[in-house]
């Protein structure tokens, strides 16, 4: 449990306009007066993967909001592991759109009731309605539209519209391709199957998570010709065979290098030459620039495979841990964490906020695919990119308008993961 | 006996120590089994009485190789542990002449042992790397035109690891053997005529078995359950049976993690058993 | 062999020494260079600058990760563990001494305790836990886990200071008067102390450096070594190497501290005369 004990703090002098607009978040959930009270005493538990499991925000949070988030990071499946079998453990789960469908049916969370969220209307339609644009088509895989909403609080099967509890509040997603090393790979790089590339035997590398790895695979697969998939976010057990054989045969040929499981093994592989072309996550392919190596985040043909990452909530927050927990979900979405996000290569779950919080330079590198017109920098201040580059696969509507799949939790899930074990073990 | 102290003490004394042997070790390897024969599902583990998980494992090519490449690896280790552990220990015992020394060198040898294991791992990393310490010197000699790539993420730097954690293990038991070895027996089997070399075999050889098959139980049964080390080094490339056993924890396969758990407990035990026939540890302290 | 000019074999044993000492520490002190290096290092070579920069970051927030915690858990764990391993394995070091029924067992679930790969005990005490609906944590299930390494070993030494403990000195005192807790308090203990601090040291090191049994054991907050590990997989600045460091340079002085300790008792007892330590 939390700590809730201690005697009532001092009433907080808010400064700032930051913690103003903290203030109206409060009141908006409807107890402004605890919110300002009791926060100092609050703290809220959080477990995420490497990706967003930053003190920063929590420092951050602290300072505006009063209270404390302890954040833990973990490598994605001692995410669910955690998430499931130690329910306790834990007040705020940052998870993955793909794992809230292991989760969810372990009734260990709660689902947000939408009139409490401030930003709910804001949040870009991938999460609520599935479509980018009205006229886009929901993309193969746990794309985030299936496993949002449920009907009742208490439903373990997810609704197939929108309703007003929401599983998840998304906060960052994106949509991953192949990292490259320009200076090394030394050919041109359009398509998933230029990583089967003889050229790159030993130098290769792709991720050592089931729900994220066996995508990566069936881009490549498609990509070679090597099988064509019903639905590739929900195979059939053959095409899971075809799959795995494929890739054991791959591994057995000595292509890969390594196989990673979090970002910044990736990172390592590729700064210290490993590695010239693997599966790589994009604030990965920035924290490796940032180093002076140089990298691409490179667009490929048969478009991008995509993820999405959002907070969820114990089942056993009540009471004023609970509204400070959408205290801290609506404040994630109000702006600063958007911008902090957004200028590692990550999208926000609300664009309008973040914006604000950008310059108009960074928003037109990161977001609108526009050459930089001064040094690009990173949160930390080092410099991430030179005037007049260009994101790489250009603006946001371009590369999440390209996603062909999102990671995937599949029917035969568990004889995937399986079968997964088995080629890893190969 | 029984007369000196009653008989309560003793067990008032003793208990301590069986609890917690009763509680951490026999009850959970009793769990592990009775798991090992439930139903699971992605997220939840069910109650239940099933083969299927042990049909599963063992039905699998990959279980077999993934067997087999843990042995390998206790085994190749093994040898060269024993090789290496059994000349430091010669060294040391036999040719370092004053205790103060001995002593000394000893504790050269220890004091690794005492940093992180995982640190002491990682270190190879940039060491052993395709542009590392290693590749870089060997080219600059130009002994070799491209960098080897075999040095890291292969089994070569697992089991480079292994030796370098795990040889002290095998030095300190034979070390023990040879301390309490009579040096006149030594001085007699040369002057019957024995070279030192026959010395070495016909007379320290048998007389430290003990100590081998100590140091022998622990290099095996640590390699044989371990998972950092081939997960670090092999870059993932690798199996080992605990390796495949902490892939299924991780994504909740807990049945299944148990059944592989039962597999390898039995084949360790074998393996112990035979090696405890050289030894009778009660004897040895 | 003995005696006389040192020959071949010496000279060949003593460079093969020399170059497993080299094997032993080669890599630390590749860690231990890597970390000087400036703000803009790399996990690689080559050196990127020179400074003590990260050592500083070392001690700052890091982006992810929580050192200071999981080394002050590390440390209360291991003094605990210590403290109870040292009491358990003396008390039933003593009741070794007679034969007891079930005795014969408990010695071979000691040697099980140590050949059992430690993940198995792990999983079983997290499984256990699981099935109990208990949460782990490191100061429960871990402890308990990390018990199961250090009390085999503490048994084990303890059984071989009694089986050369000479019992006359205990028939001695209570030929005084003594009662059975004097005789432990001011013969038995005493004599057999430096071996019970080695026992206690001892497991000290195991359980501060146990990683898996710690694994499925240590509940939400980890301990320094599976910190370290995650730190593997989340760091990607030479502060890895920093922490290396410092950790070896804590071993280091930990160790020297051990030595001048021990070494003032023996001169202390030397000065006083007491022949309490001969005997053990």
């Amino acid at each position: 449990m939390a700590k809730l004990n201690g005697g009532i703090g001092r009433r907080k002098m808010l400064k700032g306009a930051g913690i103003a607009a903290g203030a109206v978040l409060g009141s908006t959930v409807g107890a402004p007066t605890i919110w300002a009270q009791n926060n100092k005493n609050i703290v809220l538990r959080q477990f995420g993967t490497g990706v967003s499991a930053i003190n920063e925000i929590a420092e951050k949070a602290k300072k505006d909001l009063g209270f404390t988030i302890q954040m833990t990071a973990l490598d994605s499946d001692a995410c669910v592991q955690r998430a499931v079998t130690q329910p306790n453990s834990y007040d705020i789960a940052d998870i993955e759109y793909w794992m809230i469908k292991k989760i969810w049916p372990a009734k260990v969370l709660q689902p947000f009731d939408v009139k409490k969220l401030t930003y709910f209307d804001k949040i870009v339609p991938i999460f609520t309605t599935g479509k980018l644009k009205p006229d886009s088509v929901i993309a193969q895989g746990t794309a985030p539209s299936k496993v949002g909403f449920v009907d009742k609080p208490d439903s373990t099967a997810f609704a197939s519209g929108q309703t007003g509890w929401f599983t998840m509040v998304p906060t960052i997603y994106n949509a991953d391709t192949l990292g490259i090393r320009p200076d090394l790979v030394g050919r041109e790089i359009s398509q998933w199957k230029d990583i089967l590339d003889p050229k790159f035997k030993g130098k290769t590398s792709i991720l050592n998570i089931p729900s994220i790895g066996i995508m990566d695979a069936a881009m490549i697969c498609e990509s070679a010709g090597v099988m064509k998939y019903g639905d590739k976010g929900n195979m059939t057990k053959a095409e899971i065979d075809k799959t795995i054989a494929f890739l054991i045969e791959t591994k057995k040929s000595g292509q890969f290098r390594a196989f990673w499981k979090t970002f910044d093994e990736s990172v390592n592989l590729m700064t210290s030459g490993e590695v010239v072309i693997q599966s790589m996550w994009s604030p990965a392919v920035a924290a490796v620039r940032s180093k002076g190596v140089a990298c691409k985040y490179q667009p490929l043909k048969e478009g991008y495979r995509s993820w999405g990452d959002g907070l969820a909530i114990a089942k056993h927050l009540s009471g004023s841990q609970l509204s400070a927990a959408y205290d801290y979900i609506n404040w994630y979405l109000s702006g600063w964490c958007g911008g902090f996000l957004n200028r590692q290569g990550y999208y926000s779950a609300v664009l309008d906020t973040a914006k604000a919080n950008m310059s108009e330079d960074e928003w037109g590198f990161w977001m609108e695919g526009k050459p930089a017109k001064g040094d690009i920098k990173s949160p930390q201040g080092a410099v991430m990119e030179k005037a007049g580059a260009v994101r790489d696969g250009g603006s946001f509507y371009e590369r999440m308008g390209a996603v062909s799949c999102w990671n995937a939790v599949m029917d035969e899930d568990r004889y995937m993961v399986q079968k997964w074990n088995s080629f890893i073990a190969a | 006996m029984m007369t000196r102290t009653s008989r309560w003490t003793t067990y008032f004394q003793v208990t301590p120590l069986a609890l917690v042997f009763l509680i951490f070790l026999v009850i959970p390897i009793a769990t592990i089994v009775v798991v090992s024969f439930f139903d699971y599902t992605t997220t939840s583990i069910i109650p239940a009485f099933l083969s299927q998980n042990y049909e599963e494992l063992l039905l699998s090519p990959v279980t077999w190789q993934t067997y087999l490449q843990t042995v390998e690896f206790a085994l190749i280790t093994w040898v060269l542990t024993f090789l290496i552990g059994f000349t430091l220990a010669y060294f040391l015992a036999f040719h370092v002449r004053s205790a103060t020394w001995q002593q000394v060198l000893f504790l050269v040898c220890t004091i690794p042992f005492w940093t992180s294991n995982v640190i002491r791992m990682i270190s190879w990393i940039p060491f052993l790397g395709r542009n590392g310490l290693a590749n870089m010197t060997l080219m600059k000699m130009g002994l070799i035109q491209q960098p080897l790539e075999f040095l890291l993420y292969s089994n070569f730097s697992v089991v480079l690891v292994y030796v370098h954690l795990y040889t002290l293990f095998m030095v300190v038991p034979i070390f023990n053997s040879m301390m309490r070895i009579d040096r006149s027996l030594l001085e007699a089997s040369l002057d019957a005529g024995a070279t030192s070399w026959q010395t070495l075999t016909n007379v320290i050889l048998p007389l430290c078995k003990p100590g081998i098959a100590i140091g022998s139980i622990f290099v095996v049964t640590i390699v044989m359950g371990d998972f950092v080390t081939v997960r670090m080094m092999s870059g993932g490339l690798s199996a080992s049976v605990a390796l495949m056993m902490a892939n299924a924890m991780s994504l909740l396969q807990y049945p299944a993690a148990a059944a592989n758990a039962v597999v390898l407990l039995i084949v360790v035990l074998l393996i112990v058993a035979g090696m405890m026939r050289v030894v009778d540890i009660r004897k040895e302290l | 062999m003995k005696h006389g000019k040192r020959g071949p074999a010496f000279w060949f044993l003593a460079a093969f020494f020399t170059l497993f000492v080299l094997f032993l520490y080669g890599p630390t002190l590749t860690i231990l260079v890597l970390s000087f290096q400036g703000p803009e290092g790399t996990l690689t070579f080559p050196m990127r600058g020179l400074s003590l920069h990260w050592f500083f970051n070392l001690f700052q927030t890091q982006l992810v990760g929580d050192i200071a915690g999981a080394l002050k858990r590390s440390l209360v764990l291991g003094v605990v563990v210590m403290i109870v391993t040292m009491i358990v394995s003396f008390s039933a070091g003593l009741a070794f001494r007679n034969r007891f029924r079930g005795s014969t067992i408990l010695f071979y679930l000691a040697i099980a305790s140590l050949i059992v790969p430690s993940i198995l005990i792990s999983l079983g005490i997290g499984l256990l836990f699981r099935v109990l609906e208990i949460d782990p944590a490191w100061y429960s299930s871990a402890f308990g886990a990390h018990l199961t390494w250090t009390l085999p070993f503490g048994l084990l030494i303890m059984l071989a200071v009694f089986n050369r403990f000479d019992r006359r000195y205990e028939e001695a005192a209570r030929d005084l008067g003594a009662t059975p807790w004097q005789t432990i308090r001011h013969v038995v203990i005493p004599i057999v102390l430096p071996s019970l601090i080695g026992v206690g040291l001892f497991g000290f090191t195991l359980s501060y450096d146990e990683f898996a049994r710690s694994l499925y054991t240590s509940g939400t907050f980890n301990t320094l070594p599976l910190e370290i590990y995650g730190m593997t997989t989340n760091i990607t600045t030479p502060v890895l190497y920093a922490l290396g460091t410092v950790t070896t340079a804590v071993s280091f002085l930990v160790i020297a501290i051990a030595l001048i300790s021990f070494s003032i008792i023996r001169r202390r007892r030397e000065r006083h005369g007491s022949d309490a330590g001969k005997a053990a």
